[in-house]
């Protein structure tokens, strides 16, 4: 496909884009109002997969939303269809970013264990 | 659907219309208000954002605003709302805010006083009122745009006001005008619910107007079929959902549209009844004069004119396959469709930005699809009230009130009449329009930069206007010059300024704002602004009563009057000047009803400021039936909905410029852009907003969220392009134009996909401001500049020798 005529670093883009800004550096001006976002849970070591809330999620609920899906570092992990987020929780590493970035008012992204192999079973 | 269908529809709607303002009617009981079991009171607003006009409830406790929800009974939105619309309550919460009047003294903004902010603003008006200029917006909301409007035309008789809708909607102003007579679109949003063929002429409403974009998409969803057709410069989001998608060279959209004309003569499908019924042609007045109302033409010359523009012709020049142009054309073809066009910047911001805007127009009404339900031209507008203020308001340079001119005696005097003062008082010649009025300012005023103070309000120009070197930047050495900002956080025009004004924002105040469709929408004060902060309409009643004082002459009406005043219930005189006082009366409603009856002139009827206390808005003209309730319009100018169209006309223009109730059609030639890729700047450059960022960034910049999920600008490059550089994602790109250079990173196929030899770049990162590239030629009608197209070269930049890679 041409738009794959040359090789992509998400990573390298966005580590450029999330440097902060002199003047707005700095954590929760205030905009997280009453439904603020629940802060991202502990990382306890555990691999995780990231999982999307549909009734928390802009897309879902019918309105325009690409955040997770553009800022995702891992290719194909997040893919879109018809404007709707999908996680592959196989190739998902459960970095944490989409959870991080998720503009909806609530948090629409959950960092979990991977269903189909219970921590335990991993270590 | 046959035309008995159609009467029936609009009936239905109407009726539907009647009973929601029969429920807004109901007295000035707020009703939207109430508390819940958290103890949160909840209120109404609409959205601060963009023109969709979204409204909101708004959840205050403890005198802050701490949960924002979309009202479900409101028609725009139905309870969606986009991503800044649910973080619309954020925006007052920065840690920056700017809380104290602040003045530039050796060279750095130390706080002072009120009274002595307001007192250097008068003192400057004073000693040289002809030399002011007020610089305002579409953000304004109508008492504050009225109230500016009514100090410096009638106080100060002096025209150079001029809001930020210059940059955004003016050439849908001239459009309208030309073809109707009266500005603002025939239909509404609820053409999009009917409409079989959505067309967006440069528009990208997933990313600009989310919620309409939704409202489109949703009736996919619930198995509905309606063809969206995209036609634009570069993939966008919106384009994801199109059926199809013609990609143009930029400034051939005025081929693409002649093309459609073209077709519907020559394969002999055009609406002829309509067209002889209820158009007129009109052409430019000669190969060179373009200007508002240009001369009457005929159908065969219209139609010789076109005889240019064959697929072939058109297929060359735009780089749109024939079949595509087949595939548009077939759609105005059959008359069995229903179009509803939808465009804003795209075709906006255009040096032929009126001509597009006519043409577009024209194609609907050649082929007849205008008037039926889903049948509509609508422009959409990028601000809240740029239609609203702006337009209704009429704070344009040459404008008045309710659709009126500077130039017409008649209008002076209908308005000169509305305030009481002394005939002859408003200045007949317009004022200076935006891009002008900055020029002044920033030439030395021994060049005849004859603009000295120039009061700003809800905007920010340092980082809006075109050419920002020459447009704004340029007044830094000029001591004599001198910027006075009403803002709410530091901007990139606050870093000039010489007296910061600290504001008030959205529910920290009042207001009332007009949307896209022609929807009013009012609501009132609910929490307080934090510390020194003011309402601007405050500060333009401040100060008009401070030259009062002074013994300005214009500040006193007829009679001896301040051209403020306003008397509580028991009919004395409230010192509103007197910010104890300001809220001793409700100022919003006593100005709006001022200028309200200054709407019925070219019939933009909007309604009382009591019945919208009720009400999610209501669109103009709205009149009251006899059993004393409120009635809106969906459609102008059609006999079903219209209560203004003669009965037995069908369709009828009735602010025709022709005074025989027909509309002008067109035409309008293909003409180059100002500036196009050459040798040294190969490269189209194209700039615009994105969903996360309204505008400039003040605002949503400081929404932890939004900044998050778009935190810096960047430019988006082709891939093969990039490939060719050897630029990744994520390298740094210097673009350079004629005009300056600026280095970004790249984006390749990142939210939207140039073509190649094409670049886009937004605009809301005060950082990364790109509008030091961007061209400032204009419309010569409209006025409005080119923000969508300049030549740049494109380079790979590198950081650590800081300068382009060869
Ligand atoms: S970022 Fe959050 S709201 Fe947006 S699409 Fe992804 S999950 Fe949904
Ligand atoms: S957790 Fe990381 S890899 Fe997984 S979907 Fe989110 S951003 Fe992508
Ligand atoms: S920004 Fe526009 S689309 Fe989004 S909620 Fe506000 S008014 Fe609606």
């Amino acid at each position: 496909m041409e738009d794959r005529s040359q090789p992509i670093s998400r990573r390298g883009l966005f580590e450029a884009l999330v440097r902060p800004f002199a003047r707005h550096a700095g954590g929760d001006d205030g905009a997280g109002l009453a439904q603020g976002n629940p802060s991202r849970p502990a990382d306890d070591g555990t691999p995780k997969v990231a999982i999307i809330q549909g009734r928390f999620c802009l897309a879902y609920q019918g309105g325009v939303c690409f955040t997770c899906s553009e800022r995702c570092p891992v290719p194909d992990a997040l893919t879109t269809e018809k404007g709707i987020p999908t996680v592959h929780a196989d190739i998902c590493t459960g970095c944490g970013i989409c959870h991080d970035l998720c503009p909806a008012p609530r948090n629409a992204i959950l960092m979990l264990a991977p269903p189909e192999t219970p921590a335990l079973a991993r270590s | 659907m046959s035309n008995m269908e159609r009467r029936d529809f609009l009936k239905l709607s109407a009726m539907t219309a009647a009973t929601a303002a029969a429920q807004a009617k109901a007295g000035v009981e707020r009703k939207a208000i109430h508390t819940d079991d958290h103890g949160i009171r909840w209120d109404k607003a609409p959205c601060r954002f963009c023109g969709t006009g979204c409204h909101v409830k708004v959840g205050v406790k403890d005198g802050k605003v701490i949960a924002i929800a979309g009202a479900e009974d409101a028609d725009v939105n139905k309870g969606l709302l986009c991503v800044k619309g649910y973080h619309v309550g954020g925006i007052l919460y920065g840690k920056d805010r700017l809380t104290t009047p602040m003045l530039r003294k050796e060279g750095k903004l130390e706080p002072i006083s009120w009274d002595e902010a307001i007192t250097v603003v008068a003192d400057r008006i004073y000693k040289e009122p002809k030399k002011f200029a007020f610089y305002g917006s579409g953000q304004w909301t109508i008492p504050e745009g009225y109230a500016a409007q009514k100090f410096i035309k009638g106080g100060l008789s002096n025209n150079h006001i001029d809001p930020n809708a210059r940059l955004c909607m003016a050439s849908a102003v001239t459009g309208f005008i030309s073809t109707y007579g009266v500005d603002e679109p025939a239909g509404t949003y609820d053409d999009l619910d009917n409409a079989s063929v959505v067309i967006f002429w440069g528009n990208n409403p997933a990313e600009m107007h989310p919620v309409l974009f939704s409202r489109i998409v949703d009736r996919r969803s619930r198995g509905e079929k309606v063809t969206i057709i995209d036609i634009g410069t570069r993939r966008t989001r919106s384009t994801e959902f199109a059926d199809h998608y013609l990609e143009f060279r930029p400034q051939t959209d005025l081929a693409i549209a002649n093309c459609i004309a073209h077709y519907l003569i020559e394969s002999d499908c055009y609406d002829k009844e309509f067209v002889s019924k209820h158009c007129n042609f009109r052409i430019d007045v000669d190969d060179t004069t373009r200007d508002l109302f240009g001369k009457a033409s005929s159908f065969e010359e219209y139609k010789q004119q076109m005889s240019t523009y064959t697929f072939e012709y058109t297929s060359q020049l735009s780089g749109v396959p024939e079949e595509q142009l087949k595939v548009l054309a077939e759609a105005f073809a059959d008359p069995e469709s229903r179009i509803t066009s939808l465009w804003c910047m795209g075709v906006n911001q255009h040096y032929r930005g009126t001509a597009m805007n006519r043409l577009l127009h024209g194609i609907h009404l050649l082929s007849g699809h205008f008037g039926k339900p889903g049948d509509a031209p609508t422009s959409l507008t990028g601000q809240p009230s740029a239609c609203g203020t702006a337009r209704e308001v009429g704070t344009l340079a040459h404008a008045l009130p309710g659709g009126r001119i500077v130039k017409k005696p008649a209008h002076r005097e209908a308005c000169e009449k509305a305030w009481n003062m002394a005939p002859g008082t408003i200045n007949p010649k317009p004022g200076y329009h935006t891009v002008k009025m900055f020029e002044q300012f920033c030439k030395p005023t021994a060049e005849g930069g004859d603009i000295s103070t120039v009061l700003v309000q809800v905007t920010n120009p340092g980082q809006t206007l075109p050419n920002l070197y020459k447009l704004f930047e340029a007044k830094k050495d000029l001591e004599d010059k001198f910027l006075i900002v009403s803002e709410v956080y530091p901007t990139a025009t606050t870093e000039l300024a010489d007296l910061v004004l600290p504001a008030a924002l959205w529910v920290e105040k009042g207001g009332v704002y007009g949307n896209s469709e022609r929807r009013t929408q009012q609501w009132f004060k609910q929490v307080n602004p934090p510390g020194g902060a003011r309402e601007d309409l405050w500060m333009t009643i401040a100060i008009a009563r401070k030259l009062f004082d002074m013994g300005y002459p214009g500040m006193k009406d007829q009679d001896g009057k301040f051209i403020f005043s306003y008397n509580d219930e028991q009919g004395n005189e409230v010192p509103i000047w007197d910010y104890d006082h300001f809220h001793d009366i409700n100022v919003d409603r006593e100005l709006y009803e001022e200028y309200r009856p200054l709407t019925h002139g070219k019939r933009k009827n909007v309604a009382p400021y009591d019945v919208l206390v009720n009400a999610h808005g209501l669109r103009w003209p709205v009149v009251q039936t006899k059993d004393g309730n409120w009635r809106e319009t969906r459609f102008r100018f059609t006999e079903a909905d219209d209560p203004f169209v003669k009965k037995g006309t069908g369709i009828q223009f009735y602010n025709s410029t022709t005074k025989d109730d027909k509309a002008q059609i067109w035409f309008c030639p293909y003409e180059a852009a100002p500036e196009e890729p050459n040798k040294e700047y190969p490269f189209w450059l194209c700039t615009g907003r994105v969903l996360e960022h309204w505008h400039s960034g003040t605002m949503t910049m400081r929404v932890d969220q939004l900044r998050k999920a778009m935190p810096k600008a960047y430019v988006e490059l082709n891939p093969k392009d990039a490939a060719e550089k050897g630029i990744n994602n994520g390298d740094l790109v210097q673009l350079t134009t004629a005009r300056g250079d600026l280095v970004l990173p790249a984006w390749i196929n990142g939210r939207a996909r140039p073509p190649r030899g094409s670049v886009f770049v937004p605009f809301f990162d005060e950082k990364l401001l790109i509008n030091r590239l961007t061209l400032d030629a204009y419309c010569p009608v409209s006025k409005e500049p080119d923000y969508k197209k300049c030549a740049t070269k494109v380079e790979k930049y590198d950081p650590i020798e800081k300068k382009p890679l060869p």
